[in-house]
C-alpha cells in the first residue's frame, strides 16, 4: 500500500515540476521573441517612453507582445516584415476604436482564462452603456475609454498602488477630468467641479488620503465601468438607490466596527418618515443619507449644524426652533436640535403624542409637574386643545355628513371645515416656537372655522326639517281643498242630473 | 246685503267691459260628458304646468347667469343660498318634464278621440307645433346648469341633429354657435330658451286657445248621427272648471312632494376636458329616438345609417302632423281603424323604446 502511495506522490510531484516548467517555458519563449521591444528601447531616450514602460506593463508580464495591440509580426527583426500590414500592422490605434484592441481579449472569457486571469470580461458591455462612452464632442470618438482611465503601455493590476484604478488613486483620476471646470462646462454646464475638493474634506476623503482602501472613493459610489448619470433611475447614485448603495458599507458590522461606527442606520432609516417616502411613495424630494449627510463631502453633521440640516426642508420649524426658548438652552447642554426630539435616522411619522406630558411625549423628558416649571403646565395647554380642535372638528364632520347624507348642499361648509386640516398643521409647527400666547392665537382660527361650519350644519339639518314639515302643512291644506272641492262638484253634478 | 255689493260691483264692472257677452259665453260653453271625459283634462294639465314653468323661470332668470364661467356656480347659488331656490328650481325641472309628458298625453288623446278632424286641423297643427316647442324647451333648458351630463347630453344631441343631409352640417354650427359645445352654445340655448321659443310659444298658444273657445269642444265621432237631446254635456262653467282646478291642486300637490322629496340633481361642472360619463344618453322624452337609432346599422345600402334613420323620424313625424288630410273616413263618419292601430304602434313604439334606452344605457 505504502508503495502506492508513494508512488502517486512522486507522480504528483513531476506532473507539477512539468507544468510549471512549461508555464515558465511559455513566458520566457514568448518574451524571447519580441523583437520590438528590441529596437524600440534603443531608440527611446527616456523610460518613460513605450517600449521602456511596456516592460512594467501587466500585459508585458503576461507574455503578451506589442503585436498584441499593433499588430505585425514580433518574431521578425526585420522592420518591412514587423510591420507588414498583411500581417495585420495597425500602428498607433485610431483613437475612436482604439477599444476594440482591448475587447478583443477583454471581452473573451476563454482568451483571459488563457493568460491566467479570471477578471470579469462585461467590462465593454458595462461601458458601452455608461455615460463615459457617449460620444465626445469631436464626434468620432467616445467622451472616455478604457486607455483614459487604465493608461496605456504601463497597465497595471487594479490590485497595485502602482495601477491608476487602484483605490488611493481614484480621486486623482477622475479629478483631471470632473475638476476640469472648462472641460466639464462643454459637457454639461449644470456639473459641479468641486466633487474632488469637497471629497477630501470627507471622512472617506481624509482616510482615502492615508491610504486606507476600505473607505468609499468614486468608484465605489459611481460604479466603474458602467458609470451612469445620477438622473438615471438605474444609476447607484439614484436618490431611491442611494441609501442602499450606503448600506453596503455601513451595514457591514465586520467594517463598520473598525471605525467604531454603528451599523443600523439602513435599517433605521427604512423605518423612518424619509425612508418610506423614499422607498414606498418614490418621492424623490425625501431626503436620502446625502441630503443630510453630504455626497462628496460626506460627514456625520455636528451638533450645531443639525437643525440646519433638516431646515433645509423643514425651514419654518428650523425659524421658529430658532426664536423658541429651547435654542439657548438646547445650544448650552449641547443636545442637538431636532434630534433631541425627532431622532436621527429612525424619524418616525410624527403624532399629537409627541407634545403634552404622558410617557410617550418628548416634552416629559425634560419638563415636570413641579410648580416652578411653567412649561409643564403649558405644554398641558397646548396638547389639550389640539385634542379638543381635532373633536371639534369630527364633530363638524359628523353635522354636515348628516346633513348632506339628507339631501341637504352643504358644500361651502365642507370646503370651509378642510381648512381646519391647515390650521392644524400650522398650530402643530408654532409648537417649535414654544410659545402658548402664539399657540392659542393660531389654534384660535380653528376653532371659529368648526363652530361656524356645524352652525351651518345644523342649520341645514333645520331646513331639512323646515322644508318637511312646510311641505306636510302644504299638502294638508291642499288635500282639503281638494276634497272641498270634491264635495262641491259631486253636489253640483248631482243638481245638473 | 252681499247679494247687493255684487250686483253693484258686476254692474260697475260690466258698464265699463260690456261682461254680459262673455257670462253669456261662459253659460252655454259645455264639455261632452261621457266615458272619456277625462282625457279632455290633460289640455289644461299642460296649461298649468306651462304658467308654473312661466313663473319658476321669471324667479329662476333672477340669479341666473348665462355664461360658460358662471352658470353652475349660479345654480349652486340658487339651490344653497336663495330663499327657496331649492324649492323652484326643483319645480321648475319636475314641472318641465310633466309638462311634456301631459302634452303628450294630450296629443294621444287628441287623436285617438279623433278631435284632430275637421273643423279643428289648424288647433291639432298648433297643438303639434307647441309640443315640439316644449321639446324645444326641454332640450335648451337642459344644458343650462352647465353641468357634466348636460354639456355631454347637448354635444349628442346636436352631434344627430348634424347628421341631417344639406342643412346638417349649418344646423350643427346655428346650434352650437362653433364647431364644438362651447360657452358660445350656452349663451344660445339660453336666449332660445329665455327669449325665442317663448315668444313663439305664446303665439301658438294663444291661436290654440282662441281655436278651442271659438269652436268649442270636440264631441265624440259615435255622436254625430244622435240626436241633441241624447247628447250628455256638463257647463264648463262652473262645473268643468271646478273639475279642472280639482285636478290641477292634485298636479300641484305632486310637483310639491316631486320637488321635495327628489330635488333635481346638479352635477360636476361641465369640462370639456373629461371623458363623456358612460352611458351618456338625453332626456326620457328624446330617448326613444336616440334607442331607436342606435339600432339601425351603420350602413343601409349606399346610404348612413343613422341619416336613414333621421329622415325615416322626420317622415313619421310628418304624417303624424298631417293625420287630418290622410284620415279620409273619419270626417265621413266611417271608423278609421288603420288610425287607431298606426296610433298604437307609435305609442307602444316610443314605449318600447324608451324602457329600452333606460335598460341597455
Amino acid at each position: 500500500m505504502s508503495k502506492y502511495i508513494n508512488t502517486l506522490i512522486v507522480s504528483l510531484f513531476l506532473l507539477n515540476i512539468s507544468f510549471a516548467g512549461n508555464k515558465i517555458f511559455n513566458k520566457s519563449n514568448k518574451q524571447k521573441v519580441d523583437q520590438c521591444i528590441t529596437c524600440h528601447l534603443d531608440d527611446e531616450e527616456t523610460n518613460k517612453e513605450p517600449a521602456h514602460l511596456y516592460k512594467q506593463d501587466i500585459h508585458f508580464e503576461k507574455g503578451i507582445t506589442c503585436a498584441g495591440c499593433h499588430g505585425g509580426d514580433a518574431t521578425k527583426d526585420d522592420m518591412d516584415e514587423a510591420m507588414d500590414k498583411n500581417k495585420g500592422y495597425i500602428g498607433i490605434p485610431n483613437k475612436a476604436v482604439r477599444y476594440k484592441v482591448c475587447i478583443k481579449c477583454h471581452s473573451d472569457a476563454n482568451k483571459m482564462k488563457s493568460f491566467g486571469s479570471n477578471i470579469p470580461t462585461d467590462q465593454f458591455e458595462k461601458l458601452k452603456g455608461s455615460i463615459h462612452f457617449s460620444e465626445s464632442l469631436n464626434g468620432s470618438t467616445p467622451i472616455a475609454d478604457c486607455v483614459t482611465c487604465h493608461s496605456v503601455h504601463n497597465i497595471a493590476s487594479v490590485n497595485s498602488p502602482k495601477s491608476t484604478v487602484y483605490p488611493t488613486r481614484v480621486p486623482y483620476l477622475c479629478k483631471s477630468c470632473h475638476s476640469n471646470a472648462a472641460l466639464m462646462k462643454k459637457y454639461n454646464p449644470k456639473l459641479p467641479t468641486d466633487q474632488y475638493n469637497k471629497y477630501r474634506t470627507s471622512v472617506h476623503g481624509k482616510q482615502n488620503a492615508k491610504g486606507d482602501t476600505n473607505v468609499a472613493e468614486c468608484v465605489s459610489c459611481h460604479g466603474n465601468h458602467g458609470i451612469l448619470s445620477v438622473k438615471n433611475s438605474k444609476s447607484s447614485v439614484y436618490p431611491t438607490n442611494v441609501p442602499k448603495l450606503c448600506s453596503k458599507c455601513h451595514s457591514n458590522a465586520k467594517l463598520m466596527d473598525k471605525y467604531k461606527l454603528p451599523h443600523d442606520q439602513y435599517e433605521n432609516y427604512k423605518e423612518s418618515v424619509h425612508g418610506k417616502a423614499l422607498f414606498v411613495k418614490q418621492d424623490l424630494s425625501a431626503p436620502a443619507c446625502n441630503d443630510c449627510h453630504g455626497n462628496h463631502g460626506a460627514v456625520p453633521p455636528g451638533v450645531e449644524s443639525i437643525s440646519n440640516v433638516c431646515g433645509t426642508c423643514h425651514n419654518l420649524n428650523a425659524e421658529l426652533f430658532e426664536k423658541s426658548p429651547h435654542k439657548k438652552v438646547f445650544d448650552k447642554l449641547n443636545l442637538p436640535e431636532c434630534e433631541t426630539c425627532h431622532g436621527n435616522h429612525k424619524i418616525i411619522h410624527v403624532t399629537d403624542e409627541l407634545l403634552g406630558v404622558n410617557k410617550h411625549a418628548v416634552c416629559s423628558k425634560c419638563h415636570n409637574n413641579t410648580k416652578k416649571d411653567k412649561a409643564y403646565f403649558a405644554v398641558l395647554d397646548m396638547k389639550t386643545l389640539i385634542d379638543s380642535l381635532i373633536n371639534s372638528d369630527s364633530s363638524s364632520k359628523k353635522v354636515l355628513n348628516n346633513a348632506s347624507q339628507k339631501g341637504m348642499d352643504v358644500s361651502d361648509a365642507m370646503y370651509s371645515l378642510k381648512k381646519v386640516k391647515q390650521v392644524l398643521i400650522e398650530t402643530r409647527t408654532v409648537t417649535h416656537l414654544a410659545n402658548l400666547k402664539k399657540f392659542k392665537s393660531k389654534i384660535k382660527k380653528g376653532f371659529a372655522l368648526t363652530s361656524k361650519t356645524k352652525k351651518e350644519g345644523l342649520d341645514a339639518i333645520d331646513e331639512y326639517y323646515f322644508r318637511r314639515y312646510g311641505l306636510g302643512v302644504a299638502t294638508i291644506i291642499i288635500t282639503f281643498l281638494v276634497i272641498l272641492l270634491y264635495i262641491k262638484t259631486k253636489r253640483m253634478d248631482a243638481k245638473k242630473r | 246685503m252681499k247679494e247687493k255689493y255684487n250686483t253693484k260691483l258686476y254692474n260697475w264692472l260690466d258698464e265699463r267691459f260690456h261682461l254680459d257677452s262673455l257670462v253669456s259665453f261662459l253659460k252655454h260653453k259645455s264639455v261632452p260628458d261621457y266615458r272619456n271625459t277625462i282625457w279632455y283634462y290633460f289640455g289644461g294639465i299642460s296649461l298649468l304646468l306651462f304658467i308654473v314653468q312661466v313663473t319658476t323661470g321669471i324667479l329662476l332668470i333672477m340669479y341666473y347667469k348665462g355664461s360658460e364661467d358662471l352658470a353652475y356656480e349660479s345654480i349652486q347659488f340658487i339651490n344653497a343660498k336663495v330663499s327657496f331656490g331649492w324649492l323652484i328650481r326643483s319645480i321648475h325641472s319636475w314641472s318641465a318634464n310633466l309638462m311634456i309628458l301631459s302634452v303628450f298625453i294630450h296629443m294621444f288623446s287628441v287623436y285617438f278621440l279623433k278631435a284632430f278632424r275637421k273643423p279643428r286641423e289648424l288647433t291639432w297643427y298648433t297643438g303639434i307645433f307647441l309640443l315640439f316647442l316644449c321639446m324645444g324647451f326641454g332640450f335648451s333648458g337642459y344644458l343650462l346648469p352647465w353641468d357634466e351630463l348636460a354639456f355631454f347630453a347637448t354635444k349628442v344631441g346636436t352631434d344627430i341633429a348634424g347628421q341631417l343631409p344639406f342643412v346638417g352640417e349649418f344646423l350643427l354650427k346655428l346650434l352650437r354657435g362653433g364647431d364644438d359645445v362651447t360657452g358660445a352654445t350656452l349663451s344660445r340655448f339660453f336666449g332660445l330658451h329665455v327669449a325665442i321659443l317663448p315668444g313663439i310659444f305664446i303665439v301658438l298658444l294663444s291661436f290654440h286657445l282662441i281655436f278651442i273657445q271659438r269652436q268649442g269642444m270636440s264631441e265624440p265621432e259615435e255622436w254625430k248621427n244622435k240626436p241633441e237631446s241624447e247628447k250628455k254635456s256638463i257647463p264648463f262653467f262652473p262645473n268643468f272648471a271646478l273639475h279642472d282646478l280639482l285636478i290641477w291642486l292634485i298636479v300641484i300637490n305632486i310637483l310639491a312632494i316631486l320637488a321635495t322629496f327628489f330635488p333635481w340633481e346638479l352635477g360636476s361642472k361641465a369640462n370639456a376636458f373629461s371623458s363623456a360619463p358612460v352611458g351618456i344618453k338625453p332626456e326620457w322624452y328624446f330617448l326613444f329616438m336616440f334607442q331607436a337609432l342606435k339600432f339601425i346599422p351603420a350602413k343601409i345600402w349606399i346610404f348612413e345609417g343613422e341619416v336613414v334613420g333621421i329622415l325615416t323620424f322626420g317622415l313619421a313625424g310628418l304624417l303624424w302632423i298631417l293625420v287630418p288630410f290622410w284620415d279620409s273616413k273619419t270626417p265621413k263618419g266611417k271608423r278609421n281603424k288603420i288610425l287607431n292601430y298606426v296610433g298604437l304602434f307609435v305609442l307602444a313604439f316610443i314605449i318600447i323604446f324608451t324602457i329600452l334606452g333606460y335598460l341597455l344605457a
